[in-house]
C-alpha cells in the first residue's frame, strides 16, 4: 500500500498550491491566510502578510470599497462577486502573457465566501482571485471583430463611403425623429451624367475612377457639413445626402456648391482628363409623407427633372410646380 | 413533463417559508443600507415558459423599459434569481450604498451587480437556511439594460417547460428605489421543492 496523505495534509497542500488565489481576512481586516498564487503574484510572502491588516500591506487598494463589500459578506453571510468586466483588477499583478501582450494586467474574477466556523458564527471572509486575463483578451478581439465587420457592412467597397442599406437605415431613422419631434430634414440624391459614355469611352477602370473621385468630394462636402449629415452610394452612378434640421433652402446651398465643386474638379487619368457634371435632385420631409420612402422618391422625381432640363443642375421637389 | 400542483398544505409551507426568509432578508438589508425595506408579499406559482414573458410584463407593467440581472444558484435548489429595475427603479444605485456618485459606466454595472447580489443573497440564502439546506451561488451578469420588458424572455431559446416562481417586490421608500426579484426553478427543483416541504411539514 502506497502510504496516503492525511485528508488535513491534502487539503492545506491543495489550498496553498493551487493556482487560484486564495486570501483569509477577519472582521477586523486582518489576513490569516494567504497562498502560494498570492505570495508569487504580490512579491509578498506569507509570512509577511498574514497577521497584519490587508490595507496597510496593500495601502494601493480601495479601500472604502473593498472594506463596505467584505462587511456586507459578513453582515449578510451572503457571497459577493467581483468580475473583470467592471472591475478590471482588485491585486495590480502581472498577466502571464509578457511575450503575446493583449493585456497591462492581469484581469481577476473575484469571490468572496463568508467562512462558517461550525458554531454558525462568521469569523472569517474568504477570497478566491481567478486569472481571467485569457477570457478579457479573446473578449476584447471578438468585440474589435465584431465592430471592424459593422463597419464593414456599412461601408460600400469600391468608394468607402456609406452604401445604400445604412444610408436607408439612417434616413428611416432621422425620418422617425423628425416626425416625433419637428424640425426639418432634406434629401439630395445626385446621378453622374453622362456614366455610361465615360465607361464606354475610357473603360471601366476609368469609371471606377470617377466614382471614387465624385465619393471623394462628397466626403469633403460631408465633412464641411455638420457631423450629423450622413452621405452613401445609393446605387450605381447615384449618391445620397441626409441633411437633418435643413430646410429646403439649405439644401439647395449644399447641392448647388456640390456641384460646382464636381464641375470644377475634372477627373485626371493618366493623360487623359475626364469632366464630369452631376445631376441634382433636392427634397424636403413634409407630414404628408407616410415614411422616408416617399422623400427618396420625390428627390429622385426632381433629380430626373434635373436630367430632362439638361443636366449638370439641381432642381428641388416642389408638389406643385414652383417656377 | 407533467407537473402536479402542490397541495394546499405545502403551499402554505411555502408561502411561510418564503415570507420568513424575506422577512430576515429584508431585515439583514435594511441594516446594510440603513433604511427602511418595505417588501411585498412574496406570490408563488407553476408557470409555463410560453407564459413567462407575460407574467413578467404584467409584474413589472407593460411597455416598460427595463434593466435586468441574472444570477445563478445551486446545489440544492437549482434555478436563476433574475432582479429587474424599471427606468426609475436604477437610478442612484452609488447613493443607496452610500458610494459618492460616479459617471463611469463600470462602476454604474458594478453596482448593479451588488445590489441585485445582494437581493438575490439575502431572498434564497434565507429559503434554503429554512428548508435546511445548503445553496451556492454564480456570479452575477447583466441580462439586459434598456430593452423592453418582453425582450427579456425569448419562449423558443427556454428549454423547461414548468418552473416554480417567486415574485417579490422591493422598495426602499426614502431613496425612492424599487425592484423586483423574479425566482425560477425549473422542473427538478418543483419535486425537490416538494420533498423539502414535505419534510418541513413533518418537522412542525
Amino acid at each position: 500500500m502506497p502510504p496516503r496523505l492525511d485528508d488535513l495534509n491534502l487539503l492545506s497542500f491543495i489550498v496553498a498550491r493551487v493556482n487560484v488565489g486564495i486570501f483569509v481576512v477577519d472582521q477586523q481586516m486582518n489576513v490569516v491566510l494567504w497562498n502560494r498564487f498570492m505570495e508569487v503574484h504580490s512579491g509578498r510572502p506569507a509570512t509577511e502578510v498574514e497577521g497584519s491588516n490587508l490595507f496597510d500591506v496593500f495601502p494601493e487598494l480601495p479601500k472604502s470599497w473593498l472594506e463596505k463589500k467584505i462587511k456586507s459578506v459578513f453582515l449578510l453571510k451572503n457571497f459577493a462577486f467581483t468580475s473583470w468586466e467592471q472591475r478590471p483588477y482588485l491585486f495590480r499583478f502581472q498577466d502571464n502573457r509578457p511575450v503575446t501582450g493583449g493585456a497591462d494586467a492581469m484581469r481577476q474574477n473575484c469571490t468572496f465566501l463568508p467562512v462558517n466556523d461550525g458554531q454558525g458564527d462568521m469569523q472569517y471572509v474568504c477570497i478566491t482571485l481567478f486569472d481571467v486575463t485569457d477570457t478579457s483578451v479573446y473578449q476584447t478581439k471578438l468585440q474589435e471583430a465584431m465592430t471592424s465587420l459593422e463597419e464593414v457592412s456599412q461601408r460600400d467597397g469600391l468608394t468607402g463611403i456609406y452604401n445604400r442599406r445604412h444610408l436607408e437605415h439612417h434616413l428611416s431613422h432621422e425620418f422617425n425623429c423628425w416626425r416625433r419631434y419637428g424640425g426639418e430634414l432634406s434629401f439630395l440624391l445626385f446621378d453622374i451624367d453622362h456614366f455610361k459614355k465615360v465607361n464606354d469611352v475610357h473603360g471601366h477602370l476609368a469609371g471606377d475612377e470617377v466614382l471614387r473621385e465624385v465619393a471623394a468630394n462628397v466626403k469633403l462636402e460631408a465633412a464641411l457639413l455638420r457631423t450629423t449629415d450622413i452621405a452613401g452610394r445609393y446605387g450605381g452612378e447615384e449618391f445620397g445626402i441626409i441633411l437633418p434640421g435643413t430646410p429646403l433652402e439649405g439644401a439647395l446651398i449644399v447641392a448647388e456648391r456640390l456641384r460646382t465643386m464636381v464641375a470644377a474638379a475634372p477627373v485626371r487619368l493618366r493623360d487623359v482628363e475626364i469632366p464630369v457634371t452631376i445631376s441634382i435632385g433636392v427634397a424636403q420631409a413634409d407630414t404628408s409623407m407616410p415614411d422616408y420612402v416617399r422623400l427618396i422618391h420625390d428627390a429622385d422625381k426632381a433629380l430626373y427633372a434635373s436630367k430632362t432640363q439638361g443636366r449638370n443642375r439641381v432642381t428641388c421637389y416642389t408638389s406643385s410646380p414652383r417656377e | 413533463m407533467s407537473i402536479a400542483p402542490y397541495t394546499a398544505d405545502q403551499r402554505d409551507a411555502l408561502q411561510e417559508v418564503v415570507n420568513i426568509a424575506m422577512g430576515q432578508g429584508g431585515s439583514s438589508l435594511a441594516v446594510l443600507l440603513d433604511t427602511f425595506v418595505a417588501l411585498s408579499v412574496p406570490r408563488i406559482r407553476i408557470v409555463e415558459s410560453s407564459a413567462i414573458a407575460e407574467t413578467v410584463a404584467q409584474m413589472v407593467g407593460d411597455n416598460t423599459e427595463i434593466t435586468a440581472v441574472r444570477q445563478g444558484f445551486f446545489s440544492y435548489l437549482r434555478g436563476e434569481a433574475i432582479v429587474i429595475y424599471g427606468q426609475e427603479g436604477c437610478h442612484d444605485l452609488a447613493d443607496l450604498m452610500g458610494y459618492d456618485a460616479n459617471p463611469d459606466a463600470a462602476i454604474d454595472q458594478e453596482l448593479l451587480l451588488d445590489v441585485s447580489n445582494l437581493l438575490v443573497g439575502a431572498c434564497m440564502t434565507g429559503i434554503a437556511k429554512q428548508l435546511g439546506a445548503d445553496i451556492g451561488f454564480s456570479a452575477p451578469s447583466i441580462l439586459a439594460e434598456r430593452c423592453p420588458v418582453y425582450n427579456l424572455f425569448k419562449a423558443a431559446k427556454l428549454n423547461w417547460t414548468h418552473a416554480l416562481l417567486v415574485e417579490i417586490s422591493f422598495s426602499l421608500e426614502e431613496k425612492g428605489f424599487t425592484a423586483h426579484l423574479v425566482m425560477l426553478m425549473p422542473e427538478e427543483s418543483i419535486m425537490t421543492m416538494r420533498d423539502a416541504l414535505d419534510r418541513f411539514l413533518e418537522s412542525l
